[in-house]
């Protein structure tokens, strides 16, 4: 199994009150799967994803990556392990504004030992006209293609994305959609998607639906739909 | 993508520092200029020191320096001669001093071949009569040049050369002045064949002394200081001991013509030093908090690089590259200008205050680590402890833009004002770090403006209150005493001690001894119990002491100790001194019971004889201090506050800026909401007003009490004492600057609101 999370607990402080937002998850996903982790604002989605991201830590629980336990990494080997295993994928685009769309993609390709040929992906983005232009000359969904080719030119072995198409249209979210299903198809690499729309469970390997900070619900999708065909 | 084209892949995160160099063009050019044109000073202070420092260190070996000087009331005796010549070689070093006119005299020499020997800078020596070189300075400040006639004494004389003397390197006529005074007095030497004209009239019998190499001795350069002092109180013990006459005795150590340059020198260095590396700190501060503020703009890119697997330190290094860059190219560019253009400044500065002999330029490599090296390390260490405390948080917190340390902390409540009060407050206390460097830098720079401010105005007011508490227009110290009937005349003692009390300088003391019921004194209150003293204001400032508190003296030749206690205190800006009645003075100095050797007058007293007068002290005698402090803080000062205006308006606009920017996505969104740019430039840009306005209001007392202290430090290096005195119009000066400031600034703050789009505040929130 490539991911596995096992009995993850988090609760935050609020004043002089604590917030369990986290209460005992756990699931696998195994290696070049997609999985969407469903669900209402406030369920936890956003906390679990963060913290299998290594940029947020658990109360108690595990998360083991291909092998290897998150939970006993210290800030450096975190770091490390962001590196070389992580991409990330964000609502907001989060682009450096005075790096073209190329240099963009170069920061990630620069953290990376093997990272894919930049010209080839800025192509399989759609970008290759846009290459040389600067992030406010770009619509949004051009800009997200930005992000995307970023986390992705790493090479990583886990790409995360939190709400990729929670500020875009509809059109432009199932371009982008359809973009992550590419680049999971041409390089392997395992998706975890946090999202509220519920039709994007249809393009999911595995699903798990959360509430609270609990699974409600958990599946494998025997057939994935094509994004193209979801609608919403 | 293959290993080699990985290897091509540099850190894409330098190509923006090139971006945001233009991006912030406007802050890194003020930055670069100031940092440039400070360090382009410090640059040229430091190489022209050192090489007039070399020059005037060589001076003491090539010219031969002599090893101290004494001067007798007449010529020295075979037998003292020889007595001394067990220990030093003596030599004549004869001169007379004529005047010009009432105010300027001339001290002359005939040429000196073997110590002190003769600078020519320009020209040449005189070799007939009535011919005369003359000190380039004190020609400088006359306006005499080669080839023009001086009448000295009612003589005409040619001038041949211009000179420098190493023995009068600062042009002291007494080595116990307070200040040198190139302006009143300077030195000339002439031919054998004229000199001999003098010897009819008055003539000063001064003798050099070098202590020599005979009979397996040491050569005086290879002695310790403490060898050569003990010879040097040999030679003082046998010229009292024969009797010989003394008038002034003067070891070289102590001689201020000849060390008052390059103590100078050496104090100068230490406050530009001082001066530089508290002008990069805050500087420093200001480049990390206008950095901390493009990180907190950037907070959700850094979030997300983090996140991604870039480490705290490329983050840090990333964003420290631009204040170096700039500190070091600025560092550069300020040394090839220190080396080029300000070298010249400093030179002409020490050549218009100093009588120094010829110098070479030497390229100094301490210069340009104390000039580049270590303001980058000041820069780095500033920025790193700075940046490092913003960018340890985790990237989770930069994602959600939450960078706020104390998040717990309540709002402040403010009381019941105007809404747009408690707006601009609202600004200010959201702002507060930037509010508090902002007065840092309104305090620096208030403390260079009244530095540069309070200088003149100190040295006219102690001119004026001198003058004012003149006791007697004319002061006229005797060889012996001579009575005269002049109704204006008053009898008076007056003598030197030397301070005796540790840790202090030795510093002269005049003590006189003033009749009962003195028409001069008429307002001292003097004591008439055996030991107590009245004491001038300045001895109390000076060493620190209060009345009731002892001070003790001695004598300069003898080494006999005295101590007084202090019964009271006399208002005598002349300086220190030391007030008994003559009866009093007679009896601890065991005098004769008539003796006295002084006159005050207001008027001239013609009828003594001029022989017998030692000194004569005028008005201008007594303004000469501050006439050459006048000369030689003059021209720094106005420069020294108009450094302190830019320094001013810089702090104050890149801080505002910083504000501005950090409140684009509010000041847009209030547009929104129907404020006109006038209304918001008011809440935005008053608000700095009200912060800066407080910062000055603040930093006038804080600056006036550490200018006390720093003024005392500099003075008490002096001999003598002028009051730390601050006219009030200097304050209101000060205040001005900052307002001045400001209002620069905020022209151009209303321009930045003013184009503030407000779609600004939308585009934050998409993001």
């Amino acid at each position: 199994m490539f991911l596995k999370v096992e009995n993850l607990e988090k609760s935050y402080k609020t004043g002089d009150s604590s917030v369990k937002v986290l209460k005992g998850i756990s699931f696998e996903v195994e290696k070049g799967k997609i999985c969407v982790l469903l669900g209402a604002s406030g369920s936890g989605k956003s906390t679990l994803l963060n913290i299998i991201g290594g940029i947020d830590t658990a109360d108690a629980g595990t998360i083991i990556i291909d092998g290897d336990k998150l939970e006993k990494m210290n800030e450096k080997a975190t770091s490390l392990y962001r590196r070389n295993h992580l991409g990330y994928i964000f609502q907001a685009y989060n682009l450096i504004p005075n790096l073209t769309v190329k240099e963009n993609i170069e920061v990630g390709a620069y953290l990376s030992k093997s990272p894919l040929d930049i010209d080839d992906l800025i192509k399989t983005l759609g970008l290759w006209e846009h290459k040389d232009k600067m992030p406010n000359q770009l619509s949004g969904g051009q800009q997200q293609r930005t992000a995307i080719g970023r986390a992705v030119v790493k090479n990583p072995d886990l790409l995360l994305c939190d709400e990729p198409t929670g500020a875009l249209d509809y059109n432009t979210s199932k371009e982008i959609l359809a973009l992550l299903e590419e680049v999971n198809e041409k390089y392997q690499c395992t998706i975890i998607m946090v999202t509220h729309n519920d039709a994007l469970k249809q393009m999911a390997d595995k699903v798990i639906k959360l509430r609270d900070g609990q699974i409600r619900k958990e599946y494998v999708n025997e057939v994935r739909t094509k994004s193209q065909d979801l609608d919403w | 993508m293959n290993q080699k084209q990985k290897n091509r892949i540099k850190n894409p995160l330098h190509k923006r520092i090139a971006r945001e160099l233009k991006q912030e063009l406007g802050k890194n050019i003020a930055i670069f200029i100031f940092i440039a044109a400070t360090i382009g000073f410090i640059s040229g202070f430091y190489v022209a020191d050192n090489s007039m420092r070399a020059a005037y260190d060589g001076s003491f070996e090539k010219y031969n320096i002599e090893d101290g000087n004494f001067e007798l009331d007449k010529e020295i005796s075979d037998e003292v001669k020889e007595k001394i010549e067990e220990y030093a070689n003596i030599y004549e070093n004869f001169y007379v001093e004529k005047e010009i006119d009432d105010q300027r005299k001339v001290r002359i020499f005939t040429d000196r071949k073997e110590v002190n020997r003769v600078c020519v800078i320009d020209g040449k020596l005189p070799d007939e009569k009535n011919q005369i070189a003359l000190d380039r300075l004190f020609s400088q400040k006359s306006n005499l040049k080669i080839g023009d006639m001086v009448t000295l004494g009612g003589t005409d004389y040619k001038i041949t050369g211009m000179i420098a003397l190493p023995d009068y390197s600062a042009l002291f006529s007494d080595n116990n002045d307070l200040m040198f005074d190139a302006t009143h007095f300077g030195v000339g030497i002439v031919s054998e064949d004229q000199f001999e004209t003098y010897k009819s009239g008055k003539v000063f019998y001064s003798y050099s002394w070098k202590i020599h190499a005979e009979d397996g001795r040491k050569k005086s350069n290879d002695l310790t200081d403490e060898q050569k002092e003990k010879i040097n109180e040999e030679i003082k013990n046998t010229l009292i001991e024969e009797n010989a006459g003394i008038v002034n005795f003067v070891a070289e150590p102590d001689n201020q013509a000849i060390h008052f340059t390059g103590n100078d020198m050496g104090s100068d260095k230490s406050m530009v030093t001082v001066l530089l590396y508290v002008i990069i700190v805050i500087l420093a501060f200001i480049f990390a908090i206008t950095t901390i503020s493009t990180i907190d703009k950037e907070s959700a890119v850094i979030g997300t690089l983090r996140a991604s697997g870039y480490t705290k330190g490329e983050m840090l290094r990333h964003y420290m590259v631009l204040p170096i860059m700039v500190t070091l190219i600025a560092s550069i560019v300020g040394n090839i200008l220190g080396y080029t253009v300000f070298k010249f400044m400093v030179v002409d500065m020490y050549y218009n205050s100093y009588s120094l002999t010829t110098y070479e330029t030497l390229w100094n490599a301490d210069a340009f680590i104390m000039t580049t090296i270590i303001p980058a390390i000041v820069m780095i260490i500033v920025n790193l402890l700075v940046l490092n405390s913003r960018l340890k948080l985790s990237p989770l917190k930069f994602l959600r833009h939450d960078l706020k340390k104390n998040k717990n902390s309540k709002a402040l409540k403010l009381p019941p004002f105007s809404f747009m009060m408690r707006f601009k407050l609202r600004i200010i206390i959201q702002n507060m770090p930037n509010y508090i460097m902002l007065f840092v830098g309104i305090l620096f720079a208030g403390i260079l403006a009244l530095f540069g401010l309070m200088m003149i105005p100190l040295l006219n007011h102690n001119g004026d209150e001198i003058i004012n508490n003149m006791k007697g227009n004319y002061q006229y110290i005797l060889k012996m005493p001579v009575e005269i009937d002049n109704e204006n005349a008053e009898k008076c003692i007056m003598g030197s001690l030397v301070n005796d009390m540790k840790g202090t300088r030795k510093d002269e003391i005049t003590v006189y001894g003033i009749e009962k019921k003195s028409k001069y004194f008429s307002d001292i209150k003097l004591m008439d119990d055996a030991k107590s003293v009245v004491v001038s204001e300045a001895v109390l400032e000076k060493y620190k002491l209060k009345v009731g508190d002892k001070i003790k003296v001695k004598s300069e030749f003898t080494d006999t100790g005295y101590e007084f206690v202090i019964g009271d205190s006399y208002y005598y800006p002349q300086g220190l001194a030391i007030f008994m009645n003559s009866d009093r003075y007679r009896e601890v100095f065991e005098l004769d019971k008539d003796f006295f050797n002084a006159y005050l007058s207001d008027e001239k007293l013609d009828e003594i004889d001029e022989h017998l007068i030692l000194t004569k002290i005028t008005r201008t005698d007594m303004l000469k201090v501050t006439s050459q402090l006048n000369d030689s803080f003059g021209g720094m000062m106005p420069m020294l506050a108009g450094f302190a205006v830019l320094m001013s308006v810089l702090i104050i606009y890149l801080l505002s800026k910083v504000v501005i920017e950090k409140n684009t996505g509010a000041i847009s969104m209030v547009k929104i909401l129907g404020y006109s740019d006038r209304e918001v430039s008011r809440l935005y840009v008053t608000a700095t007003g009200i912060a800066a306005f407080l910062s000055a209001v603040i930093s006038i007392p804080i600056s006036y009490y550490v200018m006390k202290e720093l003024y005392y430090m500099f003075m008490v290096e002096f001999s003598g004492w002028v009051s730390y005195y601050v006219k009030p119009i200097v304050f209101v000066q000060v205040f001005a600057l900052t307002v001045v400031s400001y209002v620069i600034v905020a022209a151009f703050l209303y321009q930045k609101i003013r184009k503030i789009p407000m779609n600004q505040a939308l585009k934050n929130v998409e993001l």
